[in-house]
């Protein structure tokens, strides 16, 4: 691929832009709050599109085109199911406890429900697992530009490094939130333009679904049997894996996206965060999957254009760069590899910006040094960045030696977030829930998901115990791992529960559903509700889900 | 910072005008002037980010 100097021009243009807006945000930074949780000042229609473009990341924008080329539109579950009931779950009913507990973070709700045991493991695996992510980010955008552009692996990471540490450190998370809602756009607009040439090109929705198999434009229609799709799952695993156990715990506790609505600037706007973040999300298949799907009828087309070939099979991670060569001229190129780049540092600094935070209130705050001044937090948060940032290089250059470090990282997270979720449940809905049960549930739900991943066997994955069932993918294996997590976890942390001592009520005030004052709403327009918010939001997934069946 | 609006707006200006001044180049599998069309879009919501900046600090 060669790019013209317009190209550069608008790269080199981008990359002033956020550093820009991280020096502008600078003046605003006087307090460790202000750093590392923007002092919840953030209005609501900016924490809205950051809590989306924090977990739009590169690997999910080239991910959900690859996969939109091999499963075809099934891939939309990822966001009707998979996100959209999540979303609206938060902002209705858990909104109102992590908001209105006055918690920093996600581990700090944890420590005030529970105890400090299971704050500090939920605060230590999330930090190794920002870590992680925000390096196999840097590594993937590494690989692309030195495949796409020339650049050495080297030079990539530490351009792209050297940005969203400036910025981050700069600005802290209002800079990072700030930096989220201006990728967003550009991704939005980058793209788009990629889908509806595509598209067109293949005839239109009806030309483009003639020259595919019927299961690779419906969503639900060949769920019934796990072996009448490519993803080889059934509705059961659908719904209760991705749609329940693993969406839930991924929108409802992971900090990283927890963290731009508890950055919003009032209870209300915290809770419309994620409502109002579900409409866009609602859109983004249009944007990222339908591409993909468009790329596999481009390449029966006899235009000379196919994906190129890896291992033998098609490499469909490729669907998006190849499109974009293909369909964009020089300008728009920039305009696109531009948006590739954003993608690759929202999602790089969303996951500094979370480690920082939970780094310093979470395990230095409370296990290292207590009671200091707040200009010594405001400086362990800014180191942290530079060390987060620094780790995640590391990171980076771990995963260009291991070829199945990526597989790795995304069992952690089935094995972390999955229980994760059954903790915060039982937690928020059942006063009896006690910081012990907690703490066994999690530890026994993880044990679980490993357990199940080492009698089973996706793909040449797993049965490292003894191969007792073969799934047909992987993705099956992880809903099902997921599923059992989450039971497992569920059923010792109430069993737990039942054999020790809760807390008293009037510790859990403002913690758990019951003991908790509903919040005012008293004198908002009806739009500005989170119930109505949530049926339209709910209406219009149904209708989604209805066309494309 | 005042307003978020203003730098969204004033990029997605700079990046219309951008695209627009480089109408006549061309994708392999397209003859569509997708600079031109995309330039325009961007110009068009770089202005109304830009609009509601200022609607707003009036």
């Amino acid at each position: 691929m060669s790019l013209g100097g317009i190209d550069y021009g608008i790269l080199l243009l981008y990359f002033a832009f956020v550093l820009g807006i991280g020096a502008l945000v600078r003046r605003r930074i006087h307090s460790s709050e202000d750093f590392l949780t923007s002092h919840r000042s953030v209005p609501v229609w900016i924490t809205s599109l950051a809590f989306i473009a924090a977990n739009l990341g590169a690997q999910e924008v080239m991910g959900m085109c690859a996969s939109g080329a091999k499963y075809g539109l099934m891939t939309a579950h990822f966001y009707w199911v998979g996100a959209v009931p999540a979303m609206v779950f938060i902002g209705v009913f858990m909104m109102p406890f992590y908001y209105g507990s006055r918690a920093r973070s996600v581990p700090e709700y944890l420590k005030l429900r529970f105890d400090e045991k299971t704050r500090a493991l939920n605060a230590a695996t999330f930090a190794v697992m920002t870590v992680f992510s925000s390096g196999i980010s840097m590594y993937a955008l590494g690989k692309l530009f030195q495949l796409m552009l020339g650049w050495t692996f080297t030079e990539s990471v530490l351009l792209s490094a050297a940005i969203v540490l400036v910025y981050t450190f700069l600005g802290g998370l209002t800079s990072a939130i700030y930096n989220e809602v201006l990728q967003f756009f550009l991704i939005v607009l980058g793209f788009s333009p990629l889908s509806i040439l595509a598209v067109h090109k293949a005839g239109g929705w009806q030309g483009l679904a003639s020259r595919l198999p019927a299961v690779m434009t419906h969503t639900w229609r060949y769920l019934g049997d796990s072996a009448s799709n490519p993803m080889g799952v059934e509705v059961f695993g659908m719904v209760a894996g991705l749609g329940f156990v693993l969406s839930f715990g991924y929108w409802c506790t992971d900090f990283l996206v927890v963290q731009r609505a508890m950055a919003a600037d009032s209870m209300s706007a915290a809770r419309r965060t994620p409502l109002i973040a579900a409409f866009p999300k609602m859109v983004m298949p249009f944007i990222v999957i339908v591409p993909g799907i468009a790329a596999m009828a481009l390449s029966q087309m006899g235009l000379g254009y196919a994906l190129p070939q890896k291992d033998g099979g098609l490499d469909y991670d490729q669907a998006l760069t190849t499109l974009m060569v293909q369909f964009y001229p020089s300008g728009m190129l920039g305009v696109g590899l531009t948006a590739l780049m954003a993608s690759f540092m929202s999602g790089m600094a969303g996951n500094v910006t979370a480690f920082n935070t939970v780094f310093t209130y979470d395990l230095y705050q409370s296990h290292v040094r207590r009671g200091a001044p707040d200009r010594h937090y405001l400086l362990v948060g800014k180191v942290t960045t530079v060390c987060g940032v620094a780790l995640s290089i590391a990171t980076a250059y771990l995963a260009q030696r291991y070829n199945n470090i990526m597989d790795v990282l995304q069992l952690v997270f089935s094995f972390v977030n999955a229980p994760l979720f059954a903790t915060f449940l039982l937690g928020m809905f059942w006063k009896r829930t006690t910081g012990h049960a907690a703490f066994t549930g999690l530890l026994a739900g993880t044990t679980a998901a490993a357990v199940t991943h080492g009698l089973t066997v996706a793909e040449g994955k797993g049965g490292w115990i003894t191969a007792v069932h073969h799934f047909p993918s992987t993705m099956a294996q992880n809903f099902w791992m997921a599923i059992f997590a989450w039971s497992v976890c569920f059923v010792v942390t109430m069993s737990v529960s039942l054999a020790t001592r809760p807390k008293q009520e009037e510790e859990l005030r403002g913690l758990v559903y019951g003991l908790t004052d509903a919040p005012s709403q008293h004198g908002e327009s009806w739009y500005r509700r989170p119930a109505p918010l949530a049926a339209i939001v709910i209406v219009a997934a149904l209708i989604l889900n209805a066309i494309l069946w | 910072m005042s307003d978020l609006r203003t730098p969204i707006g004033v990029l997605f200006a700079i990046l219309g005008g951008l695209l627009v001044s480089v109408p006549g180049n061309h994708a392999p599998l397209t003859d569509a002037p997708v600079n031109l069309y995309v330039g325009l879009a961007m110009l068009g919501f770089g202005g109304v980010m830009l609009g509601l900046a200022m609607r707003k600090s009036a």
